[in-house]
């Protein structure tokens, strides 16, 4: 039961975020210089290493979910040197006790834990090399991939936002809209067929060899096939232009816009920060999910040498280690993405350290 | 501090019109698309479930391999077995409806629950919800589902479990917004002083009076992502499995044809993919700038 009287301490990220705060009719604007004392900050530093605490306090936790569900699969590695003895119950915790296997769930998790903070991501079973090297050599070409194709991405969903906002109600917002939703629903998969069909059979601009196989010197430009196809069908680009056309709308109408436009000064200087640099960082950081599983369809069709492909060998020969190793890897990719938007939204506004973290941009 | 657009905003307040009278026109389009699409994937579950479609869509035809569209007796073509695409993208709706029924209901149910502790509770409540949210953010949710699928086994219903609960944070975020918003509105504090019990306020002033709307437009976007989500595993290999259709194995099924120019058995399923995608979302946005956006901003 809630008394009224605790509805004043009772403040949700939501309400007081810095995103949403303009539907409530409260002051909106994060920058306006009124309010708080600039003496009353903390220092940067400290509230960086609080998200750093939090960061792994959700890898943390990230670990014990992949660690649960590796507990709960069916079978284990016992079950392969038993086999095909019926092995008794005390059979089994015999060759575990002779394996130095711990008894106890936790104890299990906590060696677990310490194995992967050393390194140890264990041995693939497909190919007997150690996961993490592995997960290395391949997951820097998923990055390239990814971050080429969040860069093709904000090429086409800036633009169409920019025009909307800035420009007003044109003849070209409504198409520019419906074009975006249109991208935004290609299966990505029948968009690479497509793509490879028309540059690669009909005209020739791109030999059909994966970027593996391509010689050094000409592998980049044989990789921005796929970047361009990830970056066009990893569904999130009327997201981008839908978010970053509403909070640039919101800034453009704010009363300090409106001042600098009066005093003849920049707008552009002074919506940059709050209209383009933070929501970029935002809808970036909360879409590197959907783009890692994009790059897993990609460098399928593409046969690209990534994360992404061996995460689909790894699920195909029920390969734990790799498997593992990957989902550890991609979530904390994730996690280090909001991370650094915390440090660009920290640094470019010191009045953040006086929020609340917020949950993130949802939706 | 008004702003501009609110002030605007007030001088003719919608509430009074129905709801599409003050609609912009293209949220209308929008949604009437969506909806047709919805009807479309209804009628078409329909005729799977009973059966009743043009062809046979396991019939193979040697004599009429990769028809194309318009041919005789088949609206749509034929595969590259000479199967009728027709009755084979009708039955492939079957692949996603149920379980993609399921994985809405799962992030609805627990989405809303969490959102509605951490939004009306507060305090501890709420940042241990923020913490499973962002904890569920982490994973990208492709390569949680290949985790799973190599754990346990490429089930249907288990991927679908993992989108429903992985559609958790969304909801729960969207939930206790609503509520932080509302509770500072005189009605809810009518509500405490008449003594009314908290779950009576929680359910009815709340969630049945005012979220009911987000609740909709959340699942029509939520159907849109799991039908991708099945497509792009069927793609893959790990959904549904060759004789019976998905469009997503159409699609990888067709994809050998795709270079030596029969288009059709692969670009057929896409089509069907894009264009339901493409009315969830629209059904989504729709309502959601006919329903949510109204007045408020």
């Amino acid at each position: 039961m809630v008394h009224p009287g605790r509805r004043s301490e009772v403040s949700t990220p939501h309400a007081e975020g810095r995103a949403r705060s303009g539907t409530f009719g409260i002051a909106p604007s994060v920058f306006a210089a009124e309010a708080v004392k600039l003496s009353a900050l903390r220092p940067v530093t400290l509230v960086l290493s609080r998200e750093l605490a939090l960061t792994a306090l959700l890898l943390l936790g990230v670990s014990f979910v992949v660690f649960v569900i590796l507990f709960l699969a069916p079978g284990d590695p016992f079950s392969v040197l038993l086999e095909g003895q019926t092995p008794s119950h005390e059979a089994r915790a015999g060759v575990r006790d002779a394996l130095g296997v711990p008894k106890t769930w936790y104890v299990q998790y906590v060696s677990w834990l310490g194995n992967l903070l050393r390194g140890n991501f264990g041995t693939s079973i497909r190919t007997g090399l150690p996961v993490f090297g592995e997960i290395v050599r391949v997951g820097l070409s998923t990055l390239y991939l990814t971050l080429g194709s969040m860069l093709v991405t904000l090429l086409i969903a800036l633009p169409i936002a920019l025009h909307s906002s800035m420009r007003g109600a044109t003849p070209l917002n409504r198409p520019f809209t419906l074009l975006a939703y249109l991208v935004s629903a290609l299966p990505v998969f029948w968009l690479g067929y497509v793509a490879i069909y028309l540059f690669s059979h009909k005209f020739g601009v791109f030999p059909l060899v994966s970027a593996a196989s391509a010689s050094a010197d000409r592998a980049w430009l044989y990789s921005l096939l796929p970047i361009c196809v990830l970056g066009i069908g990893n569904g999130t680009v009327s997201e981008v232009v839908r978010y970053m056309r509403e909070e640039l709308s919101r800034v453009m109408a704010e009363d300090y816009i409106r001042t600098a436009r009066a005093k003849g000064a920049s707008v552009w200087r002074h919506a940059f920060k709050e209209g383009l640099l933070i929501p970029m960082t935002e809808i970036i950081a909360s879409k590197i999910p959907f783009i890692l599983g994009g790059a897993v369809i990609v460098e399928q069709v593409f046969n690209w040498p990534g994360m992404g492909r061996m995460a689909w060998q790894a699920a195909q020969d029920r390969d734990f280690p790799a498997i593992m190793g990957i989902v550890m890897i991609a979530a904390t990719l994730v996690r280090l993405g909001s991370l650094l938007q915390r440090v660009v939204y920290v640094t470019v506004n010191p009045r953040a350290s006086k929020q609340r973290r917020g949950a993130g941009w949802a939706e | 501090m008004t702003r501009y657009s609110q002030i605007a905003g007030e001088g003719r307040d919608a509430s009074d019109l129905p709801v599409w009278r003050s609609a912009d026109t293209l949220d209308l389009a929008y949604v009437g698309y969506g909806l047709l699409i919805v009807a479309l994937v209804l009628v078409s579950y329909v005729l799977g479930v009973f059966n009743w479609l043009p062809h046979d869509p396991e019939q193979i035809r040697f004599d009429l391999l990769n028809a194309p569209p318009g041919s005789a007796g088949h609206l749509l073509g034929t595969d590259f077995l000479g199967r009728d695409i027709l009755s084979r993208l009708i039955v492939a709706i079957q692949a996603y409806f149920l379980p993609g029924l399921v994985a809405i209901v799962i992030s609805l149910v627990v989405g809303t629950t969490l959102g509605a502790l951490a939004g009306y509770r507060g305090g501890g409540v709420e940042v241990l919800v923020t913490y499973f949210n962002n904890l569920v953010d982490s994973f990208p949710r492709l390569v949680l589902i290949l985790l799973v699928i190599a754990a346990f086994k490429a089930d249907i219903y288990y991927i679908m479990i993992i989108v429903g609960v992985t559609g958790v944070p969304v909801v729960a975020s969207l939930v206790t917004g609503k509520i932080a918003f509302l509770r500072q509105k005189h009605f809810i504090e009518a509500a405490h002083v008449l003594g009314l019990p908290s779950h009576v306020i929680v359910l009815k002033h709340i969630l049945w009076h005012h979220c009911a709307p987000l609740l909709v437009i959340r699942a029509t976007i939520g159907m849109g992502e799991a039908i991708l989500i099945e497509t792009s595993l069927s793609y893959l290999g790990f959904g549904v499995q060759e004789p019976m259709p998905s469009w997503g194995n159409m699609v990888q099924a067709g994809a050998n044809y795709f270079f030596q120019g029969k288009f059709w058995p692969s670009t057929a399923p896409a089509l069907a993919i894009l264009l339901t995608i493409l009315g969830f979302h629209l059904l989504g946005d729709g309502l959601n700038s006919i329903l949510e956006d109204r007045g408020g901003k």
